[in-house]
């Protein structure tokens, strides 16, 4: 099976995985994306990080810090795991996040599919990084 | 010998004795007693010396762990960071909004350190849908005024240690207020019924 | 504690900080660290009289803590019960190593022992030791390294953490008047071993 192709380039979900992670932390209120499936695989072993470090393909799911890309017949579905401003409205801040992840995505000429959002912390800004 | 057996010394007294008397004048029998003479200089010393070694101990730099100790720790608990359950906010087309307990929690946290008087303990926050929610038996929340009225509402569990002397009524009411105004501000859902519990005064 | 940025009051009490932790709030468990690694290593340093596996029993400990924390019923027993776990993995370790050793000391030899003045145990070895230690400091941690773990641990709680006598007695399943009765014995012994030390 080839990758998904368009216009000459091919569009893997490790490249969405970039795409809106990008999205998410240019939208105000987002602070970061949290990691947490990292601690997770650590303790499944190596051969579970190894799984994780692929490249990402069509018609699979990419992970890493945060976000997760499953893109299947054209369409691309993403989940994001963030930790918010407590100065904005975490909801309004989700919403907007959607919104842009979607459109940045319809610019690859891959289908938006659900953005579906985790909101995991919800900090002052100064704070977010006392850990 | 028995575990709680203390030993004595020749004259029989006991070395509890001793050891619970050394700062005071000996006794009249112990005045005259070798064994208990030697006994209380041996038993000073030792006082002396332990006060000693506790202070060297507490300020000696080479009885610290490295702070890569410290790093180590604090990352295997954040790998195993516990966030409680999540909390579906919002369902729409394009995509789903859900909220881990643990952000609320921080978020009525910070709402609760605004209060003097107020330490937050455990906190739990369940979630019940709008369907289940008749109207009118909220609290008033009249900073919601976003789109999510019609949503869930929450139901906030929070145990408090409160400082001696404070109006516990007047105190809980603002507290539960500012997290009344708190959730609808920082999450964009209104809460619905906040139950506090004072479990505890803590020392000033 | 650093900063916590606004809203964050900057030293709760004690119970409050063990609550949010049981809730799983790393900033509440990051206190609870700082709180007590520097403590739970002196007792550990001055059981095992090695640097290394001091800092083992810090860090299991903590991490044992951070596990067990929201199965802890009273909030203000957490002081207690992480110095129990911390010295009873300092006995268990203990024990392994005596088991492991070629030359094991049977604690019913520590009388004679300590009485001979055979101290093997030198404290200038100790890179604890410090200039300007005085005679008895060195007489009194020579003399501590040949009592029984478990009297060493109970002296150790008492005289330089001032655990209480009930608290103590939970961690080496004896009574407090045990605790008491062990005590006396030694302090009766390192007494005795000092004057005999130098």
């Amino acid at each position: 099976m080839s990758d998904q192709s368009i216009q000459g380039s091919i569009i893997t979900s490790r490249l969405i995985a970039s795409i809106a992670t990008r999205t998410a932390l240019e939208t105000p209120g987002v602070l970061r994306l949290e990691p947490t499936i990292q601690g997770f695989l650590a303790r499944l072993g190596p051969a579970a990080l190894q799984h994780l470090g692929n490249p990402g393909s069509q018609d699979g799911t990419y992970r890493h810090n945060g976000v997760t890309v499953t893109i299947s017949d054209g369409t691309a579905r993403v989940h994001l795991d963030i930790a918010t401003d407590i100065a904005y409205t975490a909801l309004h801040v989700a919403e907007t996040v959607q919104e842009r992840v979607r459109e940045t995505i319809s610019h690859t000429g891959l289908t938006p599919g659900t953005v579906d959002v985790t909101i995991r912390a919800i900090e002052p800004h100064r704070g977010a990084t006392m850990l | 010998m028995a575990l709680d057996d203390i030993p004595r010394l020749g004259c029989g007294r006991s070395i509890d004795r001793i050891w619970a008397t050394t700062d005071r004048p000996p006794t009249a029998h112990e005045e005259h007693c070798e064994h208990c003479q030697t006994a209380r200089t041996r038993l000073q010393g030792l006082r002396e010396a332990t006060r000693l070694l506790r202070e060297s101990d507490l300020h000696n730099p080479a009885l610290k762990p490295r702070p890569a100790i410290k790093n180590a720790i604090m990352g295997v608990a954040r790998a195993e960071v516990r966030r409680g359950s999540k909390i579906l906010l919002r369902s729409a087309d394009n995509g789903t909004t859900e909220i881990t307990e643990q952000a609320l929690r921080s978020l009525i946290r910070f709402a609760a350190a605004a209060i003097p008087g107020v330490h937050s303990r455990r906190c739990r926050v369940e979630i019940r849908s709008a369907a289940a929610s008749p109207a009118g038996e909220d609290h008033a929340s009249a900073t919601t005024g976003t789109a999510t009225t019609a949503g869930p509402r929450l139901i906030v569990n929070l145990r408090v240690a409160a400082a001696p002397g404070i109006v516990i009524p007047r105190t809980m009411e603002s507290l539960r207020r500012e997290i009344s105004n708190a959730l609808p501000a920082g999450v964009g859902i209104g809460a619905g019924t906040v139950n506090i519990t004072v479990e505890d005064l803590y020392d000033v | 504690m650093g900063d916590h940025g606004p809203g964050f009051e900057p030293d709760p009490d004690e119970g409050s900080i063990v609550a949010r932790a049981q809730d799983g709030d790393l900033a509440a468990f990051e206190h609870l660290v700082l709180t007590y690694q520097y403590r739970l290593f002196r007792l550990a340093y001055r059981m095992l009289n090695d640097h290394g596996e001091a800092e083992d029993i810090v860090q299991e400990t903590l991490t044992t803590s951070w596990r067990g924390l929201p199965m802890l019923a009273d909030v203000d027993a957490f002081g207690g019960w992480i110095y129990r776990l911390a010295t009873n993995k300092c006995l268990d370790l203990l024990r392994r190593r005596s088991a492991h050793a070629e030359n094991c000391i049977r604690p019913e030899d520590m009388d004679t022992i300590a009485q001979a003045g055979v101290l093997a145990v030198s404290a200038i070895s100790d890179p604890a030791h410090e200039a300007e230690w005085s005679a008895e400091q060195d007489g009194l941690t020579a003399v501590l390294n040949t009592l029984p773990p478990a009297q060493r641990a109970c002296w150790l709680l008492r005289e330089m953490h001032g655990r209480s006598y009930a608290e103590i007695g939970v961690t080496l399943k004896i009574s407090p008047t045990a605790v008491r009765g062990t005590l006396a014995r030694a302090r009766h012994q390192i007494a005795e071993g000092m004057s005999q030390w130098r």
